[in-house]
């Protein structure tokens, strides 16, 4: 009930929900789309089509260096990227949430301890070692790429939920609940969770976007999986054969485009989840 | 220490330790019998420790040292299904009538969740009959309240409502912290209404923190002044209000802003600042 | 009755010739999805020189609405604004307030018209002495910072703080304290007209009455108008000369204070005064005023209070009554006969005044 009215008020939500939803799509219906571009050719496979063909009825966006079709090259790209950003998201999101919450409701030492190895979280430099681990890991799937990114990315989420965990235990209806005897497990369950959802909504997007953004800097310094394509590599291919002095610019310029739409779309949903369930942000009446 | 419900024994609160520790609570005693039934209305200013009595009362705030008894057992150290009985025998009315409810559900939950927890009801017909009957006890009436969201009840129909939840629960003693500050005055006298009618027709004995000593009177009964901390005055409110025996409720009385516009203040009547100095409190 | 004092009746005279501002038919509506809120809807009202005006209403009847339009601090882009607001500058010009742009309206801002919101004492900033903060508001009106340094002391001293506070940080200052900072910031630059909402909610009692007592005091002193917005009839009876009730957005009654307490004309008024419980009558029942607040998504047809009034008539349900002057004199009024004082004002179908003509309706 909560999201249909957030849909219905925020400009920002109905418009970064759009943008995303439309992603998805794409990248579920990436095989169907491929299959009618360049029929059952492996759009991977070198040598395909003539290479730095320029954008035609045939080839929308051209093919590069190896003869590959761009359009088909960004289409099995554009899921392998979802995928690593969301679930990187997931788990991040998980692992802050659980965290947050114990630091949170329990608060004394445990809080101490977790509030300490969060901020440490939060210190250190996580791209470098975020490089140092990619580049070391003996097959990098997406899978375990995501994994790489979430550890990394939780303590942010997992701060939001805290603070926002110690200003829900002190609300009145807490103090009803006691009143009533209602126990821990059905405060936390029943008055806590429900009003949490919100912000692990955003934990989630914001966490999702840190996620894509690393791995583009990852592929793009060609640290990414090998055995898979995704938009950051094609980038860092192309900028790799320099061909922007060629003139092919339009084979970078798709995956660029496409990255810019998902940072856009849940860079939105996140903004406009925060506006409207952040009352200070949102202004009144 | 028979045929007392509540009791209030040297109890001294402190937050904070050190220099920074304030003495919310000094040495308060009160009691409550468990009959005749009463009002008693803890008066003050913000700081005087008003509201932690009422919390120390209802459970949630343990003090520091002294004694919070109920049926002269401590209540701090009740058994599970001691808590289960001391809860329904004292309850709680709380200031904020919005943040009392839980946005995320709708104002049923409040019933539901007081029958289930005190085993209220054998049927879903007896809830239902209960939670009518209980409303119609505050004159609200059920589709007024029931099934919807709490926000889209005004304030003085969500605290109507905590008066049904309690008398569910037909308690010996209700705490009411502020229960009518943040209300429109047009709605205040109902609340005060309802608490009495619950003494006179159910013997239900009320504890009414406020900071209005014309609400005190109106309500009648007893009347305990604090003032940092401590009980300064305590006894019939009419003696009390007619001649004050402390300077602070002296002060506090000549405070209050009379309705009469011929009955002004007069500016800068003797010394300012005499009477809050005599009654020591900040003149600011 | 008390008869009025020489000062009272001089200030009458004064407040005669030279209105400050003139609320015309003000409406101020929001819209939302939900569908247009007319939170405040035709409302006229005159503030004269040195005067003192209240607005008293429950919440929900708009008067916080009304007063923050009125200088247009937040400016809402859902926001709708009609009729005019008239004011009179200190060079004698009269200005519509809802025609001025922002640059325009921060200059008559403090110089001219000083607002203090509602909890605004919990606002000043907590890492900056008092003094600075009053001086930094003279400095952003063209004052020297060194001639506002000087000024300080007497501004502190006007309103009742040793000149000594002006060294201190908010926190180290009580609630009462922080207020009186807040209205010497106000009268720094000595404007023609205070705007305070609910300037003693949530101060002690004690406290109540020294901010009240400042108030009154600067109005003698300085000659300052003061338009206060209360929701607490007692707070308007103790400090202000005329008082307006508002109720779902309109004005339905005002007048002198004395009068509308004592006599009041409207029900909704007459309501709010019986619900105060007060120490110095007789302890009996009040019943105050049934029913709620009604949306201003949806007010009710004809008068909006007619659903809640116990002298509700067939008219009531249909026409709207407007506000209109009713003749003084003995005459019948919601308390019985009662000698009505002139300069009275009342939107109710009980005074043959408020009710359109009959012609003009069908």
């Amino acid at each position: 009930m909560v999201f249909v009215n957030l849909f219905r008020e925020s400009g920002k939500f109905r418009l970064g929900s759009i943008i995303t939803l439309l992603l998805i799509v794409l990248a579920l219906l990436h095989q169907p789309l491929v299959e009618w571009r360049i029929g059952n050719a492996d759009p991977m496979k070198v040598g395909s089509f003539p290479i730095f063909l320029d954008p035609s009825g045939e080839h929308w966006l051209g093919t590069d260096r190896f003869g590959r079709d761009v359009v088909s090259l960004v289409l099995i790209a554009l899921p392998i990227s979802l995928t690593v950003a969301f679930l990187a998201g997931a788990i991040s999101t998980t692992l802050g949430v659980v965290i947050g919450f114990v630091s949170g409701y329990k608060g004394g030492r445990i809080d101490a301890v977790l509030r300490t190895i969060t901020d440490m979280f939060i210190v250190i430099p996580t791209l470098p070692l975020i490089i140092i681990l990619a580049a070391n890991t003996r097959n990098l799937g997406s899978v375990k790429l995501a994994l790489v990114l979430a550890f990394f990315s939780w303590p942010v989420a997992a701060r939001v939920i805290r603070s926002q965990v110690m200003s829900l235990r002190e609300r009145p209806y807490i103090e009803l609940s006691k009143m009533t005897n209602l126990s821990d497990r059905e405060i936390i369950f029943g008055d806590i969770l429900p009003n949490m959802a919100p912000y692990v909504a955003i934990g989630f997007a914001q966490a999702s976007v840190g996620s894509a953004f690393a791995l583009v800097g990852l592929t793009v310094l060609g640290l990414g999986p090998s055995s898979q394509m995704d938009l950051g590599r094609i980038i860092s291919e192309a900028l790799g054969y320099g061909v922007i002095s060629l003139g092919k610019e339009l084979i970078f310029v798709a995956p660029v485009v496409l990255l810019i739409l998902l940072f856009l779309g849940l860079a939105l949903v996140s903004q406009g989840m925060e506006e409207f369930f952040n009352p200070r942000l949102r202004g009144q009446v | 220490m028979s045929g007392s419900i509540m009791q209030l024994d040297n109890v001294t609160t402190i937050f904070g330790a050190g220099s920074g520790a304030t003495v919310a609570n000094d040495r308060v005693s009160l009691e409550i019998a468990e009959s005749p039934p009463r009002l008693l209305s803890i008066v003050g200013e913000s700081g005087s420790g008003k509201t932690t009595a009422a919390r120390t009362l209802l459970g949630l705030q343990p003090p520091t040292s002294g004694r919070a008894l109920w049926r002269g057992k401590d209540i701090y150290r009740l058994s599970r299904r001691e808590m289960v009985q001391f809860r329904h025998e004292v309850q709680a009315v709380f200031q904020d009538p919005y943040g009392i409810y839980n946005p995320f559900y709708k104002i049923n939950r409040v019933f539901d969740m007081t029958i289930r927890k005190f085993g209220l009801a054998a049927s879903r017909k007896e809830r239902e009959e209960r939670i009518r009957e209980a409303l119609e006890v505050v004159s609200l009436r059920p589709h007024d309240v029931l099934g919807r969201y709490p926000h889209q009840l005004s304030g003085g129909e969500r605290q109507r409502v905590m008066l049904a939840r309690a008398y569910l629960l037909k308690p010996k003693v209700i705490v009411a912290d502020e229960a009518i500050s943040m209300l429109d005055v047009a709605v205040r006298a109902v609340i005060m209404n309802i608490l009495i009618d619950f003494k006179d027709e159910l013997g239900i004995s009320t504890v009414f923190i406020t900071h209005d000593l014309s609400a005190a009177y109106y309500l009648g009964g007893d009347i305990m002044v604090m003032r940092r901390g401590q009980v300064v005055e305590t006894g019939d409110v009419d003696t009390v209000l007619k001649a004050p025996s402390h300077p602070y409720t002296q002060l506090l009385l000549e405070s209050i802003p009379s309705p009469d516009p011929d009955d002004r203040w007069e500016i800068g009547a003797g010394e300012l600042g005499t009477l809050e100095r005599q009654a020591g409190v900040a003149a600011q | 009755m008390m008869p009025a004092t020489t000062a009272e009746t001089q200030r009458a005279h004064r407040q005669g010739d030279a209105p400050l501002l003139e609320i015309e038919n003000l409406a101020i509506h929001f819209r939302s999805p939900k569908g247009v809120a007319r939170v405040v809807d035709g409302t006229t009202l005159t503030i004269h020189r040195n005067e003192i005006v209240g607005v008293a209403g429950e919440s929900g009847s708009g008067k916080t609405t009304l007063v923050e339009a009125l200088l247009q601090i937040v400016r809402f882009p859902n926001r709708e604004t009609r009729g005019r607001v008239m004011f009179t500058t200190r060079a004698g010009q009269k200005v519509d307030l809802m025609q001025l742009g922002p640059r325009q309206m921060r200059r008559l801002r403090l110089d001219e018209i000083a607002y203090v919101p509602q909890g605004s004492m919990n606002s000043l900033n907590p890492v900056v002495r008092v003094g600075t903060q009053i001086v930094d508001g003279m400095v952003d009106h063209g004052v020297g910072e060194r001639e506002a340094r000087r000024r300080v002391p007497g501004i502190l001293e006007r309103v009742g703080l040793e000149p000594r506070v002006a060294k201190l940080y908010p926190h180290e200052l009580s609630g009462g304290m922080k207020q009186r900072v807040i209205i010497a910031i106000a009268i720094s630059m000595n404007p023609a007209l205070i705007i305070a909402d609910e300037p003693t909610t949530a101060l002690d009692v004690n406290v109540q009455r020294r901010i009240l007592e400042t108030l009154s005091r600067l109005r003698d002193e300085l000659g300052v108008a003061i338009l206060m917005v209360s929701h607490d009839l007692p707070v308007h009876a103790q400090l202000v000369d005329r008082v307006a009730v508002m109720y779902a957005g309109q004005i339905v009654e005002t007048g002198d204070v004395r009068s509308v307490v004592k006599t009041p004309l409207h029900p909704y008024a007459k309501g709010l005064m019986q619900a105060i419980p007060s120490i110095t009558k007789p302890r009996e029942r009040l019943e105050g005023i049934r029913g709620t607040t009604p949306s201003p998504f949806a007010w009710p047809d004809g008068c909006r209070f007619h659903n809640r009034c116990p002298y509700a008539m067939e008219v009531c349900a249909n026409v709207p009554p407007f506000i209109a002057g009713v003749r003084a004199g003995q005459r019948e009024t919601v308390d019985g006969v009662m000698d009505v004082q002139p300069g009275r004002e009342v939107a109710c179908h009980l005074y043959p005044e408020s009710t359109p003509d009959a012609e003009a309706t069908s």
